[in-house]
């Protein structure tokens, strides 16, 4: 094979590689977003059914079960907050409702 | 009349038949074993791909022989072997434990790793070139270019099709360079990359359902089976081993493909690869010259991958660091680890693995791609 084709089969090779791998990442953002649709759809209707049930279910914890005061976030989430704060609480044994929380701040 | 018996003995003995040439193959044997025991170069496939250029060199021993037609006597043990070798069923068994091994979870989450994939494959181009310039025929210059795609099965696998009498120069070099990965890849990472590049911080990816984690293997085998028939035994295997781990139904058949399964044809396939490595064979100049392109093929893919990792870096505003592109060489995964050591070395709270693992396990489905392009150009 003369130097000429090689050059052209390398580079047809290189492109088929980079338009395959390129449809594939398209369908995997395409198949991504159909999923989270269907799941956004689903979680929904769940949700709607239970607006009665969660109602209730804070009527009956309201004040017993939460950290009281105000709690300083820095360089945090609230949802990694919660997950330390309950982290906390379980392994101290101590209740939540009995624990009051002043700062999570990230130690880099 | 003992003396005769000796004599006899020492005749019929392998000791009166060995070659010079065969005596060389059991130093290489023996360096092999070497590397695998002490210096832990992939020991799992090295060290019984040495004991196989071990066994096979030792003559009258006739493990590889086969039996001449209408004789009453069996071939050799090893000659079973190596027909998984021969038929392409051991790698594709391979891939079915790296599939239920592989977590594809980074990959969905981003999935513009594909791309550091698909330029990982770099190296495959330039040996094949290279390969041709040196007087290599097509189908050799092409399968000692899929070393470059960090591979061993799918260097296997594409070697036995298209030019099997340089397989065991080219797996033992495939797999040695892949052990070799810690070494070769951070001067190239450290010379096409700046300080700032290094030490750019990636988001934290995102959460990937359950759902999507099982659509995703069948997808992939749809579309890449679809295109390209000749990559259904290396992709199907992948992506069935895939589905095995992310359906979460079928635990026992997960466990048996990630441990029974792969150990055992692990042990077939490195003994009958490194049994076809006899002196006759092997010892030819041209081993040397597949493997200097073997690793030009490996310097080659890495460059591919960083520089369209730079070329994101960019792209993004420099919120992707270009070190993950190194990764999308196959190697899982390895060539991910070195990311991450690279990363932190630049930056200590640099975490790169998880962001390398994408265009990690990238590479492993564009390095099949790849063999099953060049598969469909120069088979016979």
């Amino acid at each position: 094979m003369s130097m000429l084709g090689s050059l052209v089969v390398s580079l047809f090779m290189m492109a088929l590689v980079f338009v395959v791998l390129s449809i594939l990442c398209a369908m995997v953002i395409i198949l991504s977003k159909v999923l989270a649709l269907v799941g956004n759809k689903g979680k929904q209707t769940v949700a709607d059914n239970s607006v009665s049930m969660v109602t209730k279910l804070n009527e009956s914890t309201k004040e017993s079960n939460f950290s009281t005061g105000e709690l300083k976030l820095i360089g945090t989430d609230e949802k990694t907050a919660a997950i330390i704060m309950a982290i906390v609480s379980h392994e101290s044994k101590i209740p939540l409702s009995s624990l009051i929380f002043k700062s999570i701040k990230v130690v880099e | 009349m003992f003396l005769d018996a000796i004599q006899t003995i020492w005749k019929d003995s392998g000791f009166a038949a060995l070659t010079l040439q065969q005596l060389i193959m059991l130093s290489i044997a023996c360096i092999l074993i070497y590397l695998a025991i002490v210096k832990k170069f992939e020991p799992l496939l090295l060290l019984p791909i040495a004991f196989g250029v071990l066994l096979a060199n030792l003559p009258l021993a006739g493990l590889m022989n086969e039996a001449p037609a209408g004789s009453s006597e069996p071939d050799g043990l090893l000659y079973y072997l190596y027909l998984g070798v021969k038929k392409g069923v051991y790698p594709s068994l391979i891939f079915l434990g790296i599939g239920a091994m592989t977590d594809f979870g980074p990959l969905i989450a981003r999935p513009s790793g594909l791309f550091l994939g698909a330029a990982a494959q770099f190296g495959i181009a330039v040996a094949f070139i290279v390969a041709t310039a040196m007087g290599f025929t097509p189908q050799e210059a092409a399968s000692i270019g899929i070393i470059g795609g960090a591979d061993g099965p799918t260097a296997i696998y594409l070697t036995t099709r298209l030019a099997p009498e340089l397989l065991p120069a080219i797996a033992i070099a495939a797999y040695s360079y892949m052990a070799l990965i810690p070494l070769i890849q951070p001067p190239i990472m450290r010379l096409l990359t700046t300080k700032k590049e290094r030490e750019v911080k990636m988001e934290q990816l995102r959460d990937v359902s359950r759902l999507e984690r099982i659509c995703f293997p069948v997808a992939v085998t749809i579309f890449c089976v679809l295109l390209l028939p000749s990559v259904a035994p290396l992709i199907g295997m992948l992506m069935l081993g895939n589905l095995f781990k992310e359906s979460g139904v079928v635990e026992r058949l997960s466990e048996t493909v990630q441990n029974a399964l792969i150990n055992i044809v692990t042990i077939f396939l490195g003994v009958t690869v490194g049994a076809t490595a006899v002196a006759e064979r092997f010892l030819k100049p041209q081993i040397l010259m597949i493997i200097f392109l073997g690793l030009t093929a490996f310097m080659f893919s890495t460059v591919g991958g960083l520089l369209l990792g730079k070329l994101m870096c960019w792209l993004s505003g420099g919120k992707i660091n270009p070190l993950i592109g190194s990764a999308g060489v196959s190697a899982v995964p390895m060539a991910a680890r070195v990311s991450q050591i690279e990363g932190q070395k630049a930056n200590p709270s640099n975490y790169l693995l998880m962001h390398a693992m994408g265009p990690n396990v990238a590479g492993v489905i564009g390095s099949a791609v790849a063999a099953g392009i060049l598969l469909a150009l120069f088979k016979g």
